[in-house]
């Protein structure tokens, strides 16, 4: 089993090799474009989706691996950008109705609308699709192949009847939803929605635990064989996230097998994808946590942990449905996402926090700002004429008819997802830099309001010319350490002030299709959004990368960060993804997983949002940097998502290596 | 008067049950060669400079004030966790701690202290009414060797353990070996150890490495540190946790 796990990553691996010596590695696209299929090339350009989904449906090159259990393919040429336009992407679809009802289940009552009969039509073509993977499989009769033949025969019009059938469902729909270039798309909550098949098929006797886990176990590598494939801005970036662990109705923990096997398998399967989010909260049993941390030691990378005690309430506040709360999953990264029933779009663009403070420096009459509190006014000031500019992104978003992801999100039978057919559509945004923010107020407090030894001018002076020959100073600013992040009380009061301002200009925003807006306190790009910023009075040199979501490598324990992170103010409209991100020396965290495992309740009980760690040593980093040869296998988290560490642009080796070298007490800040 | 505090290291996992913030008391009535934390020898405030920062060691906290700090990570100490009082000598400030130890037990909140146990017996009297915990280090047993090379009373020491196991619940009390080829595991001395350690059968054992850490202190200070480190330190450490095992000790060796 393990060979051929180890044989197919090896594929995918030669595959990326090839690709990155061609120097194709993000151009493929167009040498596809330009070798093959320009019948497609012309079709797309002037068809509705349905038309082109109907194409691809009849003509993707159907591939299927004897050996292998199930059948999930996708086929490069049709994944052209053509299809791309349609914008729904970073969900998660609703795989539950098709498991229970079959493709019949999902068509459309409403015959007479135009809308219903393009459904109608898309819900036609996957049937032309399955029936040519029926006749796919009937040419070549064997044992495996009668299983899935069956599976396939059954999707048009049956429920599934048993676990290995479901999963078989499961991934075609996602494979459907991939191969109409949606990206980043999500698994959502596996261990709830499988869990019925699961127990029944173990009563029943037709499937022992262990078989169970095989099943599970080919499951997570179908999805990981295209991992090159799917990834989205960097290497790794599939968005293919499994949600586990949930909170019943009365505050209790529901876990089940399922949730134990899955960890089980990402940690002896050791892939950085699909990844893992559990959901935690304070009745979680010692095993489960225990377990988490036993794969976070592993380096995999996940799980990702999900507070419910602060995230269910926040959901439910911002008004969504108390059953739909408590059923929450999450976007690729960990924006909560209520999956199969959102076309929330979590992502749609970054508020960046250093940008007023830099539009003050720039523009501001600096003479005329007396004292902090100034300061702080002309902040925000610029932060609402920022936040206005994000408004207008997301303004201008049109979404066009979708009518394939339309089949898979709950609602959509009368109404397209995007005309808002879904339940849920609010518009989503992350934020970047309130760290780099907080400590350059910090500074600024101190060096200008309060000890006089600098006016703003000079502060600008000295930015402008990016510490030019002021080397000293510089030095002086990075002594002074980072302070947010730590449960001290001025950063604390300042970071939930600054946070407050967005919510206030943000909070009664309507998007054109109706949805509100919501934002969090992490980021994927720290490294892009800084690239061209001014310098910054944290000591932050111009175009260094901004600091890592919840974070503080110089703080003196991760009960500092954590703290920080409970005491911040998720409600309103905060509630888009905040998530801890702490830097573990494998060494420490295996030697004392007890003692994380403490840590971790205490966490849960203060009220942290989200966390995820980096279980990596600088030693190790710096050498594979060197000798990427040697760690093929390494694993980092990067934003939310985990990948391999030789897979990534040097500007994110450094970022990490920086993190690590730190938090060991090995550099300086 | 209050007594000064170099530092306060929370989320501690190696001092004690659970997890622990760690208070380091500065002063100390002997003086180890391999002494890791030269700052929390001496009685009174200290300057350092090193790669041209300077700043003082030591800082006087009120007790409330204290007690604010170390409460931050209350969370966190499930299971046993706490605050453990460690120096320095932390049962050479009982004036202070008692303050100290008052307010944390309304909180309901377990106390542990690392002791070397070269203090009173009034100290020690004072402190168990109050600690949950004690961490005693086993250092140099000899009558001279101890007044030699610790400046330490061996008698003091030896009616002090004696008390301690008499009146404290015995897993609530760890011995806590620092092992160095030269002085501590040295020949002599390690038969000491021991011979005294089978007097007290039922109590854990933590052993482990000394090294060289404090080396950038010792240069904040000034001072030179002639504690040498020798290449057969892991395999002396190998050889007496073979020897205790095989004698029946409950025993562990702790990575620092």
């Amino acid at each position: 089993m393990l060979n051929m796990v180890r044989e197919k990553k090896g594929k995918n691996e030669q595959k990326l090799h090839e690709l990155k010596q061609s120097g194709e590695l993000y151009t493929w696209k167009e040498q596809f474009k330009k070798e093959k299929m320009p019948e497609y090339y012309t079709i797309s350009k002037t068809k509705p989706l349905y038309e082109v989904f109907d194409y691809i449906c009849r003509n993707i090159n159907i591939s299927i691996e004897k050996e292998n259990r199930f059948v999930y393919f996708l086929d490069y040429v049709f994944l052209l950008d053509e299809v791309r336009g349609y914008q729904f992407g970073n969900i998660t679809p609703d795989y539950v109705s098709f498991l229970k009802y079959g493709l019949g289940g999902l068509k459309s009552e409403v015959e007479k609308s135009d809308y219903a009969k393009e459904y109608n039509a898309t819900i036609e073509s996957i049937g032309i699709l399955i029936d040519r993977i029926v006749r796919c499989l009937e040419k070549e009769p064997n044992g495996k192949n009668e299983k899935k033949m069956c599976w396939f025969k059954r999707m048009r019009c049956d429920s599934v009847v048993h676990f290995e059938e479901a999963i078989q469902r499961v991934l075609f729909v996602n494979q459907i939803i991939w191969q109409t270039d949606h990206r980043l798309i999500g698994l959502g909550a596996v261990d709830s929605y499988l869990a019925s098949y699961y127990e029944h098929d173990i009563e029943d006797g037709y499937l022992s635990r262990e078989e169970a886990k095989e099943i599970l176990r080919d499951f997570f590598i179908e999805l990981h064989n295209y991992y090159w494939l799917k990834s989205n801005m960097l290497m790794g970036d599939t968005g293919q996230i499994i949600v586990i662990g949930k909170t019943g109705f009365n505050g209790e923990y529901l876990c089940n097998d399922l949730t134990i096997m899955i960890m089980q398998i990402i940690k002896e399967l050791s892939f950085p994808d699909p990844k893992v989010l559990l959901r935690v909260n304070k009745k979680t049993p010692n095993e489960v946590l225990e377990l988490a941390i036993d794969c976070i030691a592993s380096g995999v990378g996940s799980p990702l942990l999900s507070n419910d005690e602060v995230v269910v309430q926040r959901l439910i506040d911002f008004g969504i449905d108390v059953d739909d709360a408590y059923e929450y999953t999450v976007s690729a990264c960990w924006e909560p996402l209520i999956g199969g029933k959102s076309v929330s779009l979590n992502n749609m663009t970054t508020f960046n926090f250093m940008r007023p403070l830099e539009n003050l420096f720039k523009r501001d009459n600096l003479l005329k700002i007396q004292n902090f509190e100034d300061l702080i006014k002309r902040y925000e000031f610029y932060l609402e004429k920022n936040l206005n500019a994000v408004k207008r992104i997301i303004d201008s978003g049109k979404f066009q008819k979708d009518t394939v992801m339309s089949v898979f999100i709950e609602g959509c039978k009368e109404k397209d997802a995007s005309q808002g057919g879904a339940k849920y559509f609010d518009a989503g945004i992350t934020t970047v830099a309130l760290g780099n923010v907080i400590d350059s107020l910090i500074n600024i407090k101190k060096y200008v309001f309060e000890e006089q030894k600098y006016t703003l001018l000079d502060v600008k002076q000295k930015l402008v010319f990016n510490f030019y020959g002021d080397d000293e100073l510089l030095n002086e600013l990075k002594k002074e350490g980072s302070k947010y992040g730590l449960d001290e009380e001025e950063p604390i009061a300042l970071s939930k002030r600054i946070v407050s301002m967005v919510s206030k200009y943000t909070e009664n925003y309507e998007s054109p299709n109706g949805g509100r807006l919501k934002f969090g306190l992490s980021a994927p790009v720290y490294v892009d959004a800084a690239v061209g910023s001014m310098a910054s009075f944290d000591g932050r040199k111009a175009g260094e990368p901004y600091k890592v979501h919840i974070s503080n490598e110089t703080a003196s324990s991760y009960t500092q960060v954590l703290n920080f992170a409970s005491a911040m103010d998720y409600r309103g409209n905060r509630f888009n993804g905040n998530v801890v991100d702490i830097m573990v020396n494998p060494d420490f965290i295996k030697d004392n997983q007890e003692k994380f495992m403490y840590l971790l309740i205490g966490a849960i009980n203060q009220g942290f949002f989200q966390m995820q760690a980096n279980v990596v040593s600088s030693d190790i980093l710096i050498d594979a940097k060197e000798h990427p040869d040697k760690h093929t296998g390494l694993i980092v988290r990067v934003w939310g998502f985990s990948a391999y560490f030789i897979d990534l642009p040097d500007s994110y080796k450094t970022v990490l290596i920086n993190r690590a070298l730190m938090s060991e007490g090995k550099m300086a800040v | 008067m209050d007594s000064l505090i170099t530092n306060i290291q929370r989320f501690s996992v190696h001092d004690g049950p659970g997890i622990r913030t760690t208070v380091f008391l500065k002063g100390c009535p002997i003086h180890c060669p391999w002494c890791s934390n030269p700052e929390n020898i001496n009685y009174y405030e200290e300057t350092f400079c090193l790669n041209g920062t300077c700043g003082i060691y030591g800082k006087y906290y009120e007790p409330n004030n204290l007690v604010e700090e170390l409460i931050k990570d209350e969370a966190y100490w499930i299971n046993g966790g706490g605050v453990t009082f460690s120096g320095g000598e932390a049962l050479t400030h009982m004036t202070y701690l008692l303050k100290v130890f008052k307010k944390l037990k309304q909180e309901n909140i377990h106390i542990a202290v690392e002791t070397s146990l070269f203090v009173s017996k009034e100290s020690v009297k004072k402190a168990i009414k109050f600690v949950d915990y004690f961490i005693v280090d086993i250092k140099i047993l000899s009558n001279d060797k101890c007044k030699s090379i610790l400046g330490g009373d061996i008698e003091w020491y030896k009616s002090n353990i004696d008390f301690i196991y008499n009146n404290v619940c015995h897993e609530n009390i760890v011995f806590r070996i620092p092992c160095s080829a030269e002085y501590t595991l040295e020949n002599t001395n390690r038969k000491l150890i021991i011979g005294m350690l089978s007097k007290y059968p039922d109590i854990q054992i933590e052993i482990f490495n000394l090294h060289r850490l404090g080396q950038s202190k010792y240069d904040s200070l000034g001072i030179e540190y002639d504690f040498v480190v020798t290449d057969k330190e892991e395999l002396e450490l190998q050889k007496f946790y073979k020897q205790l095992t095989d004698q029946g000790f409950k025993v562990k060796i702790n990575k620092v």
